[in-house]
């Protein structure tokens, strides 16, 4: 990498390298039984380079002649994409644990066997269709740049999700587990599953209207989507962010306080630096219902004359190839802070309402705005306390600078689930169709 | 590359069927967000995916680098041994042609010979359109072109060389007037060349137009409507709420949604026949060979209302007892083969449109895509605006359209069929990788019952 790094100072004063590399293996069961096992063993590089103010890149999952690869990057000055600001220096070293080495040693069938063991606990005594995936990946990322930096790192990640189906569907309910290394799934979190399973399963069509809603913390990221929108400096910087002019006044209830924190290590994937080579911090966005701050990569802050909290990295909305992908403000790292009431208490407190196990078209509406309008798939439907069953073809539409001025309960623990880690979140008077 | 390399990898295999694609991806992709370029990269990648049939168990490995080709064999050896001992059934793979062919699709203008330069000007033109308006406070325009030149190998002698050539540019053309932002989508693209890309001003010109109206616009009411779907909305209906259940690697393992689709079954409007036909030729969907290197071919998935076709690939083929259709495709180097839409539509019947608003009377005409997601039974998509109509006239624009529907009963529920027929030009499927050549239409369609969320 310092002979590629060499060669593009070459053709430009500043330059940066991104290499990933990554061994990956998905196992996946179906109905039961296990149906595919996928070994992944990737690379990539990407450059990065910076000459007259102008930025160039290009990438190669496959290094054979970095001289093509400078060249790829060079011809993409042509652009003359603006770059407002210098790659970083080499950041102070921060002490993270972020890797299992055990993970790697264990075999595919000891995999599949954990795999077995969940399938055959949730199908005994249950008619329904069980899905259980399980994934494991080694990955090192090393950055370099023409100002020293030279960082590199190793993490490891398994993550596991098994899921019951309702008949006729794919709609489910699901549980899921992630670490940094191997963990037997507790059959206390299977148990809590098959008992909701149970009691949801019938079909039931109540009477449309206002009602609570309880999103269970794997729907959360549908409703966060809309914050990390809002706050993102690009949509600042473009003037299009329904925040401008909003930093320290209370936007949302003030049960509710949102934050980035790369740092926290008790997460797997945790990061010092992010994907630009920028210190990582904890980072408050929304603190008691109150705006706190807006997240950047280098190009944005500099645009914005900020400095970069580290929130640069190569994620994409629909995953990407990381090499491929330039850095952007992203907040990967999302807590929602916990509130009192446990999770059976939240559901026995609603006299008419819907728990949200999943929603559909998170990704349709006026995002930016606010807005959304979700498929609940599934929805189960709550009288007085008592689950009394799914409802099919539910919607809940509002704007979240209305309903989440009104919080009604946070969930006491946070999970580790999809955008972030979150607990569930009951809210009042949201608007459902069926 | 040559296929004698490929072949050296497959020497020391020991399965009873294994195949091997190798890609070269070349991708020109620049971004304008309002005014200024943010991205512009030009780059040259390639990968392998290998896939091993041993002892009835069926696995890939993907890998980036030659070397790593021994390694990759013999993982995928163990870890299609491995399935063998947990499998309900041996996996068998459906018998197909032997082919030996090369095939490079006609282009009109190829984009690779199209300077670097020239892509520029014109998507800054575009680009510039909606920016000169008052109150487009941004856009986001991209220019993608993405060329897959593959090679596919297999231990029963096909070689097969095929390029895929996708070019296109759009995005979203952003509004704002008080607090209120509305945005719309824009683009054209498909896999017939550049020159599809040119002239398009007049898109722009309209489209920048939508967006001010949308401004104007009232979010509309939830409930329970009759709607008129254009083509384009026709289209996603169509793939979201049926195609993805005509894909049998999605139901195979479902055993009540099997039994509720089965072939024969009576699943829609006597008058609804719905095509996949990844052949129809210079289409966004178009290919010649899937990525098992089986050709494609054109599938009645809904013959007058009777489910009589599925997609599927060689090994859902014979698991289901069903003909070949040449449906595995995967995204690039980096994946194994889904089954995946290619062009699916529904046909075109006779009613003219101002017949079908007629006969809606009242309810909503609904137009253009926002994106859509099913859960199996339920599917939801979103309109980007529409139009209340009352007693067959067109009344206010609506907004902030969301609609969900049931697959088992929305399908009975399409009462008109236009006599138009328009497929989309730009694609986006996620299920797992992006096909960003999933291509869909159909005519203008008259549905019943559709559930539409709102405040």
């Amino acid at each position: 990498m310092e002979a590629l790094l060499e060669k593009a100072l070459q053709s430009a004063p500043q330059a940066e390298i991104y290499q990933q590399k990554l061994q990956s293996d998905q196992i996946q069961f179906e109905n039961g039984r296990l149906k595919e096992i996928e070994t992944k063993m990737q690379s990539g590089v990407s450059l990065r380079i910076i000459k007259e103010g102008c930025l160039g890149f290009a990438y190669t999952k496959n290094l054979r002649t970095p001289e093509d690869l400078v060249r790829e990057a060079r011809d993409s000055l042509l652009g003359r994409v603006e770059a407002p600001f210098d790659f970083p220096a080499d950041p102070l070293p921060v002490a993270l644990r972020t890797l299992d080495p055990h993970l790697m040693e264990l075999s595919n069938t000891n995999l599949v066997e954990e795999g077995q063991r969940i399938c055959e606990y949730l199908n005994s005594g249950l008619q329904a269709q069980v899905n259980v995936s399980i994934q494991r990946q080694d990955q090192e990322i090393r950055l370099l740049n023409s100002r020293g930096l030279n960082q590199s790192l190793r993490n490891t990640f398994y993550f596991i999700n098994a899921s019951l189906h309702f008949p006729g569907s794919q709609a489910g309910l699901e549980q899921h587990l992630s670490g940094q290394g191997f963990e037997i799934f507790p059959e206390k979190k299977l148990a809590s599953l098959k008992e909701l399973f149970r009691k949801s399963v019938k079909d039931t069509r109540p009477r449309p209207g206002k009602m609570k809603v309880l999103f269970f913390p794997e729907t959360l990221y549908a409703l966060i989507w809309r914050i990390q929108a809002a706050a993102n400096g690009k949509n600042v910087y473009e003037k299009t962010s329904p925040l401008l002019n909003k930093l320290e006044t209370p936007l949302l209830d003030p049960k509710l306080t949102l934050y980035d924190d790369p740092l926290k290590d008790a997460q797997p994937m945790a990061r010092g630096w992010d994907d630009e080579g920028t210190p990582c911090r904890r980072l408050s966005i929304i603190d008691g219902g109150v705006l706190k701050n807006f997240y950047y990569d280098l190009f944005y802050a500099a645009k914005l004359k900020r400095p970069p909290g580290g929130q640069g990295f190569k994620s994409g909305l629909w995953g990407g190839e990381t090499v491929a992908l330039k850095p952007k403000p992203t907040l990967e790292y999302l807590y929602l802070q916990p509130g009192d009431s446990s999770l059976e208490g939240l559901i026995r407190s609603i006299d008419r309402g819907l728990l949200v196990a999943g929603v559909l078209g998170a990704h349709s509406g006026n995002i930016l705005n606010g807005d959304f309008s979700f498929g609940l798939a599934p929805a189960v439907y709550v009288e007085k306390g008592e689950i009394l069953g799914r409802v099919k073809e539910a919607m809940a539409a509002g704007n979240i600078y209305e309903t989440l001025k009104e919080v009604v309960a946070l969930e006491d623990r946070a999970h580790p689930t999809y955008g972030g880690t979150f607990p569930a979140l009951l809210l009042d008077r949201i608007n459902v169709a069926f | 590359m040559s296929f004698q390399h490929l072949e050296s990898i497959l020497t020391n295999v020991r399965a009873e069927y294994a195949d091997l694609r190798y890609e070269i991806k070349k991708e020109v992709q620049f971004v304008f967000s309002g005014p200024e370029l943010t991205q512009i990269s030009t780059s040259t990648t390639d990968g392998y995916v290998l896939r091993v049939l041993k002892n009835g168990g069926f696995s890939n490995v993907v890998f980036t680098e030659a070397h790593d080709g021994p390694a990759a064999l013999t993982k995928a050896e163990e870890n299609a041994q491995l399935i063998s001992r947990f499998i309900a059934e041996p996996v068998r793979l459906a018998e197909t042609e032997v082919i030996r062919d090369t095939y490079a699709p006609h282009l009109e203008e190829d984009p690779r010979a199209i300077a670097l330069e020239e892509k520029l000007e014109l998507t800054r033109r575009y680009n510039q359109i909606p920016l000169e308006r008052e109150k487009i406070v941004t856009t986001q325009i991209q220019y993608l072109e993405l060329v897959r030149e593959k090679w596919f190998i297999n231990t029963e002698g096909t070689r097969i060389r095929e390029d895929l050539v996708t070019t296109r540019l759009g995005g979203t053309i952003t509004s704002q007037e008080g607090g209120l932002t509305q945005t719309v989508r824009v683009g054209r693209g498909g896999s017939s060349g550049f020159a599809l890309l040119r002239n398009q001003e007049a898109l722009f010109e309209e489209k920048t137009a939508l967006a001010l109206d949308l401004l104007q616009a009232e979010p509309v009411t939830g409930g329970t409507y009759s709607v008129i779907l254009n083509p384009n909305l026709a289209g996603v209906f169509t793939h979201e709420a049926f195609g993805h259940f005509s894909e049998a690697d999605l139901i195979e393992d479902s055993p009540s949604m099997l039994e509720k689709l089965r072939l024969g079954t009576a699943i829609g409007h006597p008058d609804l026949t719905i095509l996949d036909d990844p052949t129809q030729p210079a289409q966004l969907g178009f290919y010649k060979y899937d990525d098992e290197g089986v050709a494609c071919r054109p599938v009645s998935l809904i013959t007058q209302g009777v489910l009589t076709g599925r997609l599927h690939s060689r090994r859902t083929a014979a698991r289901f007892g069903e003909p070949l259709t040449g449906h595995a495709v995967a995204e690039d180097y980096r994946f194994g083969p889904l089954i995946r839409m290619g062009t699916i539509f529904i046909q075109p019947g006779q009613t003219p449109f101002d017949q079908l608003l007629a006969q809606l009377g009242d309810g909503l005409y609904l137009i253009g895509a926002l994106g859509g997601q099913t859960s199996g039974e339920n599917f939801t998509f979103g309109a980007e605006y529409g139009f209340v109509i009352k007693n067959g006239r067109r009344r206010e624009m609506i907004r902030d359209i969301n609609m969900s529907g049931n697959l088992y009963q929305t399908l009975k529920h399409i009462e008109g069929i236009g006599n138009d027929l328009e497929l989309s030009q730009l694609g986006g499927c996620g299920k797992g990788q992006t096909n960003i050549r999933s291509c869909h239409g159909g005519p203008h369609i008259l549905v019943r019952d559709i559930v539409i969320g709102g405040r």
